[in-house]
């Protein structure tokens, strides 16, 4: 884990995972998304629950 | 004067007329005509050309090859000229395409993926390895490779603009997609992986690690996913191997404990015996007979029959939760392994797929029970686990109703998936899986790879419709959206095309299936060498493998029915039910085509809901550069997955899964729907639940639910984040004090001086208690 000892912080730099579905497989973050696909998961809506 | 000339790629060099000459007289041979002597004179004119005009800038070698061709035409040598333009053409094609590689790999060399879309196109290798690089460089060239001397050109020319993609291109002539691996079989008397022999495994732990390596070796022998097709009942085996071992050890205990001498082996032999008498063994569920029967045999080993009688009731009342225990450990080493092993030369962890939920056996329900907790508790720092890919697959009578033997693994599936994102569902009361489906022959469960691949009829062999050591062998996509607009409206234009090139496609597929034909058992040392594949243990190692992968798919996929049905009609089929009518005419008059190929060729051609990761933005690249932004179909950076309703499309679950449902039934090469629920499922799984019935009662065959799960690698927050971690309060990228994580009770241990910049083991752990 990166610390900076000047500011005694911990993490700079150090971004969030975000578990993502593509194709059926799981990526374990956006980074490794090619461009279209990154673009989809962008634009990705919620839907309304059955029953809702 | 002509004396110099720059070459194509800025050199200045020595002009020498006898090139010029030269090629004049190549065209002349090849156009047939005989007049050499006019090769002198068109070359004198070229000449005279030049030292003609003033000489102020040396001419490029295109430019004097412009006026060779003015000259040759000039002189009345049409058919000379003309060869020698084809020629000139056919050159700078391969210096264009030379060029080309060689920015590829420019980009390989220099790039980081994070700014190379060629290394990210395929999310699961990291192209910023050495091993992910050198893959790339290989698969690059081999594509140029293939392109220009394998595909016909009609082939090759659709491939490249755009009209088709042939996916996995770089393994073209090298090997085919996928399978679903029967462990059972493979591990009956223990297998070999080309570096040495492993013997039958003997409990659940050398299953669980077995496993892994059947799954790793095959993935080498194959360019698609793997996946094991019957988790539950393989592993099962297993358990009962673990029950039978420390039942007879808790005996053995006991004895000891009490001042009996009896030992393991001494019991092992008994028990054989025994179950050679009466075909039972030690079980979850005792059996009554086997039970009564080894207390007699007991009684005669030791001196005192309470001795007797008590280790083995101890054992009775025990071992179920220590083989328990075992399970669990056994399917945590399954999923920690299969995110940490590698594949292709340490370049990508292998795609894994597990099918499981209808084995009812107690040591089947077991398996299944651990490997959902494991995946639940998740990696060493509590991270959801990338694979295996679990795919639960959802029957009524066996799990789908409260009462059924399975429900209560149906409602851990659920509460799994709601936090986990895995495993997806799979449903064999579809009619177009239930159709297969016969209860005394598990092999013709469903089976799904968890890209969303599906193998179950078979045209080739009506007597083996099974899901078992079957897969897909190539598939290639049709760009959909492109036929829609290049028919500006015209439906039946649409039509004719999208017939032409599914003809194509079927055209390529055979070709490549020509190729696969003639590969032997030993390309393929373990998928055929060991027998993975149907009927390869029949064949030897230097046959050819072209009878048994006939059993195998040859399919056609599509992307982008909504751009497509936007593009013909002006709305998509979540607008308008119009649009839906057509589109399922249009994937119905694929599939049609499709099964009267099969029924043709007697082969499984079959129709592909194209998964399409690098595709989904290659296609509208090209279509953008060519017809502009177009409302609805060009406008964004990919078309639309397969049948999908599109992503940014306002819409109810209920709707998406029942307007999907029906491509589910028409696209039986494989496909998955997608919902996307909001918040945290996991305090909400009547919600997740409800849309699992829903997928079911639908017809749908394959699905998943995708719902945001975040973690912050600071302070180890596993749920969803928004722009602030709700634990350390930090954002992306941003640092939080180390006091503060350490008010939270974290990092508890460091201070300045032991917080290293990366892989502290005291830090790491100092980050476990996080897991809440």
């Amino acid at each position: 884990m990166t610390y900076n000892p000047e500011t005694k912080m911990v993490g700079e730099g150090v971004k969030f995972e975000r578990i993502r579905r593509i194709t059926g497989y799981l990526v374990g973050t956006v980074d490794r998304f090619n461009d279209g696909k990154r673009a989809e998961e962008r634009d990705r809506v919620k839907h309304t629950p059955v029953g809702q | 004067m002509l004396t110099s000339i720059i070459k194509r790629d800025g050199r200045v060099v020595i002009y020498d007329r006898n090139k010029i000459k030269m090629a004049i007289l190549k065209a002349m041979e090849a156009s047939g005509s005989t007049d050499f002597d006019k090769a002198d004179q068109v070359t004198e004119a070229v000449e005279s050309h030049f030292n003609n005009q003033n000489m102020k800038n040396t001419p490029t070698v295109e430019e004097i090859q412009d006026q060779v061709e003015h000259e040759l035409m000039a002189s009345g040598l049409d058919n000379v000229a003309k060869r020698y333009i084809l020629y000139r053409a056919s050159r700078n094609t391969i210096r264009e395409r030379k060029s080309k590689l060689v920015k590829v790999f420019d980009e390989i060399t220099f790039s980081d993926a994070l700014d190379s879309d060629v290394k990210r196109e395929n999310a699961n290798i990291d192209g910023d390895t050495p091993m992910g690089a050198m893959l790339k460089y290989g698969s690059e060239s081999a594509k140029d490779y293939f392109l220009k001397f394998l595909l016909s050109p009609d082939q090759a020319e659709a491939h490249r603009e755009g009209y088709i993609h042939i996916h996995d291109f770089d393994f073209y002539a090298l090997t085919m997609t996928c399978c679903q691996i029967d462990l059972i079989k493979l591990f009956k008397g223990g297998f070999s992986t080309g570096h040495g022999f492993l013997r039958e495994p003997n409990d659940i732990q050398s299953y669980s690690a077995l496993a892994c390596i059947a799954i790793q070796s095959n993935q080498n022998d194959q360019h698609g996913g793997q996946s094991i097709v019957n988790f539950d009942y393989a592993l099962a085996d297993g358990v009962r191997k673990t029950y039978k071992k420390l039942y007879l050890k808790n005996i053995a205990k006991v004895c000891d404990v009490l001042g009996e001498k009896v030992s393991y082996d001494q019991l092992k032999e008994i028990s054989a015996a025994i179950t050679e008498k009466c075909g039972a063994m030690p079980k979850i569920t005792p059996d009554e007979t086997y039970v009564a029967l080894e207390l007699e045999e007991l009684k005669k080993l030791v001196k005192d029959p309470a001795v007797a009688e008590k280790a083995q009731q101890f054992a009775l009342t025990r071992t179920e939760e220590e083989t328990d225990k075992a399970t669990y450990q056994a399917m945590e080493a399954f999923i920690h392994n299969l995110n940490t092993m590698h594949s292709r030369a340490g370049a990508q962890t292998p795609f894994s797929s597990i099918n499981y939920g209808m084995d009812t056996s107690d040591e089947g329900r077991m398996v299944m029970k651990n490997v959902m907790l494991a995946t639940d508790a998740g990696l060493g720092h509590g991270e959801t686990p990338i694979f295996p890919i679990q795919i639960f697959r959802v029957k009524e009578g066996i799990n789908y109703n409260p009462g059924e033997r399975n429900y209560d693994l149906f409602q851990l599936a659920i509460k799994v998936s709601a936090k986990r994102l895995f495993p997806n569902f799979s449903f064999q009361d579809a009619p177009y899986n239930l159709k297969y489906y016969n209860p005394d022959d598990v092999r013709t469960e469903i089976g799904y790879m968890g890209c969303r691949t599906r193998v179950v009829a078979n045209t080739y062999d009506p007597n083996n419709e099974i899901t078992y050591g079957r897969g897909n062998l190539s598939f290639t996509s049709i760009n959909l959206p492109r036929l829609a607009i290049e028919a500006k409206g015209d439906e039946d234009l649409f039509y004719r095309n999208l017939k032409k090139y599914i003809d194509l496609c079927v055209k390529q597929l055979m070709d490549r299936f020509a190729i696969q034909k003639k590969k032997r058992v030993r390309n393929f040392p373990f998928l055929m060498g060991q027998g993975v594949w149907i009927d390869s243990d029949k064949l030897d190692i230097d046959d050819e493998v072209g009878e048994v992968i006939k059993h195998g798919t040859l399919s056609v996929g599509f992307i982008g029915l909504a751009e497509t049905l936007t593009a013909l009609y002006g709305k998509h089929h979540g607008e308008s039910e119009e649009a839906q009518k057509k589109g399922l005419e249009i994937i119905g008059f694929m599939r049609r085509i499709l099964d009267e190929y099969s029924e043709r060729y007697k082969l499984n051609f079959s129709l592909l809901a194209t998964p399409a990761e690098g595709l989904s933005g290659r296609f509208v690249r090209i279509d953008k550069k060519r017809f502009g932004e177009i409302k609805g179909v060009t406008d964004k950076e990919y078309y639309t997955n397969s049948f999908h309703i599109p992503v940014a499309y306002e819409i109810s679950a209920y709707d998406k899964i029942n307007l999907e449902a029906p491509y589910h039934a028409l696209t039986n090469a494989g496909h998955i729907t997608y919902v996307e629920l909001d918040g945290d499922v996991s305090q909400n799984l009547e919600a997740f639940e409800a849309v699992v019935r829903c997928m079911k009662e639908a017809g749908i065959g394959y699905g998943a639910i995708n719902h945001p799960v975040d973690r912050d690698p600071v302070c180890g927050y596993n749920g969803i984040i928004g722009d602030v971690c709700p634990r350390c309060g930090r954002r992306d990228c941003e640092g939080v004090p180390l006091e503060k994580l350490q008010r939270l009770g974290l990092y508890k241990h460091l201070n300045a001086a032991t917080l290293g910049q990366c892989g502290n083991q005291l830090e790491e752990a100092d980050r476990i208690p996080n897991r809440i």
